[in-house]
């Protein structure tokens, strides 16, 4: 392949939409046999993408706010990631049309509640709709206007595209912070709309950027591989391992304090959430997530040739990445199906459709602009980057 | 004690890295290279290895692990047993926050305090008097040990020369 250059191959495109059709020809089938179970399987896989292209965005923030040189030969990788934004935007839209399948609160049986209908201010579906709309829209906001100035940069190559992008990043991170907890509080937390936890915000950011550094990591490194990116050397592929070592950490520190002080106050109201998993079928699951999304990342990750190999990074991401799909599962499933866990059709479906669609989009914002953003003004350093 | 050396005096990074790539290949022994900001590319040239802080860190981690367990394990199940709210006199969650912290801080004081016994770097030890002038401010400074056996004046100097040395010099410095 060219070097600055990604093409998808028009086979590989076809194979792409055929797939991901019939990944979403299953999941619609669902909906129509078991919509209940469907629409799980769908708010999963929906956030699950959702959260690589906004972590790929938080990402790109924070190159930016830390006039990070290093970064920017993976610019335009990150912002190919962050590029299944609209997409992602859509996907959780569609999310309303299920949202009486999937949150208790907007049914009936939610008004003889007494808990429900005090928290019915805010736990709405005009609010929760409402809510939706603008933070996505917020969210596209700030991605299109970063995404506007870099390639306005390879056009005339004025450095102030780089200070706006700056403050842009920078006013993004603050209300990517609070407008983020208040998506994972109405979107995963409200599915058991008795419970609540202040971290749970934190956490799902936290798993965010774990989601989008993987995923910008599986995408430079491929197209390193093809020849695409020639430029990208062992010490980017380095710090952006010891990013994704640092923030699997972290998360998994949230984790902990998270599960530690619900256990320790052993309250009812509290423990409820984590009983909710420790019955049908879930408890294996739920110890799962923290052994594959940390335990075996940070072991895997600990010595500095394993964080400066290729192929090791790209299996450890490929665990990562397992690990978020099982803690949004985890998050998700107890409540939707709390009889029975079950990773079926429904789940597979939906996972192969919004992947084909996810690599597409990925592919499309990819190919749609050069690879290289030679005219930002920290290029040279960034293709000249050695760390230790 | 004093030692004489050889000094290289250049005032370009780029040549200070080509002529340390050259002297380590033709076998001459490199004290060290003085430099007033951080170089690039300067361990591969004077051909340093790896620190190995990285082992004590991850030993003494290991240890700081272990014993806050052990802490623990003993103080609340074995030694002292207290019913805490009912929970189990052995219960590892409550142990975590402890076991993360004693972890953390071993780890860091004694990589620290490995790292200023192996540079000599603690309190009271005799700082040497006559530094190289100028390698803090403007100029790079490559240092040759003329006591070693591979020592060949010609050599050096043509070394220095030829990657555009400002000068060469012989120093007294105490070691």
């Amino acid at each position: 392949m060219k070097r600055g250059t990604f093409v998808l191959p028009g086979s590989t495109r076809t194979a792409l939409l055929v797939i991901g059709t019939v990944g979403f020809g299953t999941l619609g089938v669902g909906l129509a046999l078991s919509p209940a179970r469907a629409w799980s399987a769908y708010l999963i896989n929906a956030f699950y993408f959702l959260a690589m292209a906004m972590g790929a965005l938080t990402l790109i923030a924070l190159l930016y706010v830390a006039k990070a040189g290093w970064g920017v030969v993976i610019k335009r990788v990150a912002e190919g990631v962050a590029g299944y934004l609209p997409w992602a935007a859509g996907s959780m839209l569609l999310v309303l049309a299920g949202v009486h399948h999937l949150y208790s609160w907007s049914g009936a049986h939610g008004h003889d509640d007494p808990i429900l209908k005090a928290k019915s201010a805010y736990l709405n579906v005009p609010g929760f709709a409402g809510r939706m709309v603008v933070i996505l829209a917020l969210w596209l906001l700030f991605a299109g206007a970063l995404r506007r100035r870099s390639l306005a940069q390879d056009a005339d190559g004025k450095v102030t595209h780089t200070t706006s992008s700056v403050a842009i990043s920078a006013g993004f991170l603050i209300v990517f912070a609070l407008s983020g907890s208040v998506a994972s509080f109405d979107w995963i937390m409200s599915l058991g709309p008795h419970w609540q936890s202040t971290i749970f915000g934190w956490y799902n950011l936290t798993g965010m950027l774990v989601a989008g550094l993987a995923a910008v990591l599986v995408f430079a490194i491929g197209l390193k591989r093809l020849g695409a990116l020639p430029e990208l050397n062992v010490c980017h592929i380095h710090d952006l391992t010891k990013l994704l070592f640092g923030m699997t950490t972290f998360w998994a520190y949230l984790w902990v304090s998270q599960y530690l002080l619900i256990w320790y106050a052993n309250i009812p109201e509290e423990t409820a959430y984590y009983l909710d998993r420790f019955d049908g079928g879930y408890k294996m699951l739920f110890w799962i997530v923290p052994i594959v999304g940390w335990l075996v990342p940070f072991l895997l990750l600990l010595p500095r040739a394993a964080k400066r190999s290729e192929s090791h990074v790209l299996r450890v991401c490929a665990v990562v990445l397992v690990g978020r799909w099982i803690d949004v599962y985890v998050m998700v499933a107890p409540q939707t199906m709390p009889e029975h866990a079950g990773i079926g059709l429904f789940e597979a479906g939906g996972f192969v459709g919004f992947a084909c669609l996810f690599v597409l989009a990925v592919s499309g914002a990819l190919m749609r602009t050069p690879l290289l953003a030679k005219r930002d003004p920290y290029w040279v350093e960034s293709v000249h980057h050695h760390g230790t | 004690m004093s030692a004489r050396v050889f000094v290289g005096w250049f005032d370009d990074e780029h040549a200070l890295l080509r002529a340390t790539t050259a002297a380590r290949e033709d076998g001459l022994a490199i004290v060290d290279v003085f430099t007033p900001f951080a170089v690039h590319g300067i361990d591969e040239a004077m051909g340093l290895r790896r620190s190995r802080l990285p082992i004590i860190c991850f030993c003494a981690g290991a240890t700081g692990l272990a014993f806050g367990i052990f802490l623990q394990v003993y103080a609340s199940a074995v030694s002292w047993p207290l019913n805490v709210g009912g929970k189990p006199f052995n219960s590892m969650p409550a142990f975590l926050p402890v076991i993360f912290e004693l972890t953390v801080l071993c780890a860091a004081l004694i990589t620290v305090a490995a790292l200023l016994i192996r540079t000599r770097l603690f309190p009271r030890i005799r700082a040497p008097k006559n530094l190289l002038a100028r390698v803090t401010d403007d100029r790079f400074a490559l240092v040759l040990s003329p006591a070693s056996d591979t020592w060949n004046e010609k050599k050096a100097v043509a070394i220095c020369d030829r990657e555009g040395a400002l000068s060469t010099t012989y120093e007294e410095v105490e070691s």
